[in-house]
Order: C-alpha cells, then structure tokens, then sequence
C-alpha cells in the first residue's frame, strides 16, 4: 500500500477523532453555561454562596431601629446596642469592657452616588478615602434579595488609619421601591469566621422600603 | 483534502465553543467573585481622624459606617 493509500485509509479516524473531541468541548462549555444560568435565576442562591441567609425576618427577640422617615429597619440582635451614629441614620454594637468593637451594623440613607451598579468601587473607595489605611475586596454579589428591595454587596477587609484595627465587613447597598440606602455588617477579622453568620442573619433581616 | 477536512471541523468546534461562552451574560444575578483587587488609602483624607471629623466611631479607629461621604 503506497503512502497516499495509508494517508487516505487512516483520514476516518483522524477526523472522527478531531470531531469528537470539539463536540465534548462544546457540550462541556454549554453545560457549564446551564448550570451558570441555573444558579442565576435564584436570588438566594448566589447570597447563599456568598455567605448570606435567604431574605427573612429577623428572629423574635431582636431589636429594631428605623431610619428617618421609615426608610428602612435594621434588625440588631439583643447582644449589641444602639450606638452613636450620622444624622439620620442607625448604628448597633457590641463593645468590649474596653471599648473595642465585636459586633458592628449600620444602616444609612443613600447619600452620594452610591449605586447598585458601582457599589464594590464605591464602598472601598470610600473606605480608603475616609477610615482605612487599605482595603482588601473578597467578594462582591448582584442581584440580593432583601425584604422589599435588591441590593449589591461587597464583602472586604481593612485596617483603620486610627489604631491600626482589622476589621472584616458585608457592606450592601440596597434599592427598595422608594429609598436606597446601605447596611453595614463588621467585626473583627480574627473573629470574623465564628460572628459572621450571626451578622448575616441581620443582613437578611434588613427591610427597605 | 483531509487536513482541510480536519481544520474545518475543529474550526467548527472552536466557534461553537466561542459562541456558547459568550451567551452566560444574560443571568441576572451574578454569583461571587474571587479577589480581585486591593485599595491604599489616598494622599488626602476627606473627614479627618482622630476626632477631628464628624465624631463618628470610624473615625476613631471603630468600624466604617455606610455614609456616602456627605
């Protein structure tokens, strides 16, 4: 058999062989999308992956502060308590006998240009702008469910300018049907990992209107 | 006529592949991303610290609350 006739006789296979492999290519890539899409059209699905409980009312015993004009209501759980804060808006905390912050949540009225679209940008560089020496994005999630409204948070770590303090926050700014605003949720970051559910749990219970 | 045959189909399969990547945009809801970036603090400081600014706790060292610089 001459070459030509060996190159002719083995062109079957070559080509099954080469078609095969970009048709698994291709059903990998499409089943990857669908399984991207699927994951997608559930709005507590990606918070859950984030970290984040499913949008709820907080638990019975917890506090309630609301912002001016009934914007909204952050939900603190009774450990912590209410704190001083900007006009306008609220702030809860659990403090050490020394002063030190372990628990932190603060909600406040949408006042910049603070959006659902630039909120990850925004949140750290205000942070660097105004408190922290550096900022640390982890994660960042669109298209949260919140009790009345859909938020964008950020979740980052940074050391204040003053003290040099390390702290780990969920940071979402939240648009309801009438009002925007953002909640806060930090704490230390070496504690970060045993209070964060804890602090979820008052995320998911945030209610806009 | 095989190797056109050959790089045709794998063409194919490349566009095909191509094309299926870039249809993911429509989802709604983005899941979360891994670490992207790190951010240092500017020159300039807009509300000073120390108490110097509004008194807020995040300008003593507490954590930041969600003001929007106003």
């Amino acid at each position: 058999m001459s070459d030509r006739r060996r190159a002719i006789a083995s062109l079957p296979r070559r080509v099954v062989g080469t078609a095969a492999v970009g048709v698994l290519a291709v059903a990998a890539v499409i089943a990857g999308v669908l399984a991207a899409s699927a994951s997608g059209t559930s709005g507590s699905s990606p918070a859950r992956a984030f970290g984040l409980p499913a949008a709820g009312s907080a638990p019975a015993g917890w506090h309630r502060a609301t912002l001016a004009g009934g914007a909204a209501v952050l939900a603190y759980p009774p450990v912590m308590q209410l704190v001083s804060s900007d006009r306008g808006a609220a702030s809860a905390a659990q403090l050490s006998s020394s002063g030190e912050y372990l628990l932190y949540l603060n909600a406040t009225p949408k006042q910049g240009d603070e959006s659902l679209r630039n909120w990850p940008q925004f949140r750290l560089g205000h942070l660097t702008d105004d408190d922290a020496s550096s900022a640390h994005e982890l994660a960042t999630i669109s298209g949260v469910r919140f009790l009345g409204g859909t938020g964008t948070c950020v979740k980052d770590d940074y050391v204040t300018k003053v003290g040099a303090h390390h702290f780990t926050e969920i940071a979402c700014f939240v648009q309801g049907r009438t009002s925007a605003s953002v909640i806060v949720a930090a704490a230390p970051t070496a504690s970060w990992a045993s209070l964060s559910g804890l602090l979820g749990r008052a995320i998911a219970g945030y209610v806009v209107r | 006529m095989s190797h056109t045959l050959t790089r045709s189909l794998v063409g194919l399969a490349l566009l095909a592949a191509l094309a299926a990547g870039c249809s993911s945009s429509s989802s709604p809801a983005k899941p979360s991303t891994p670490p992207s970036h790190s951010v240092t603090a500017p020159a300039h400081n807009s509300i000073p610290q120390n108490n110097g600014g509004d008194h807020d706790g995040d300008n003593n060292g507490g954590p930041s609350d969600g003001d929007g610089n106003l």
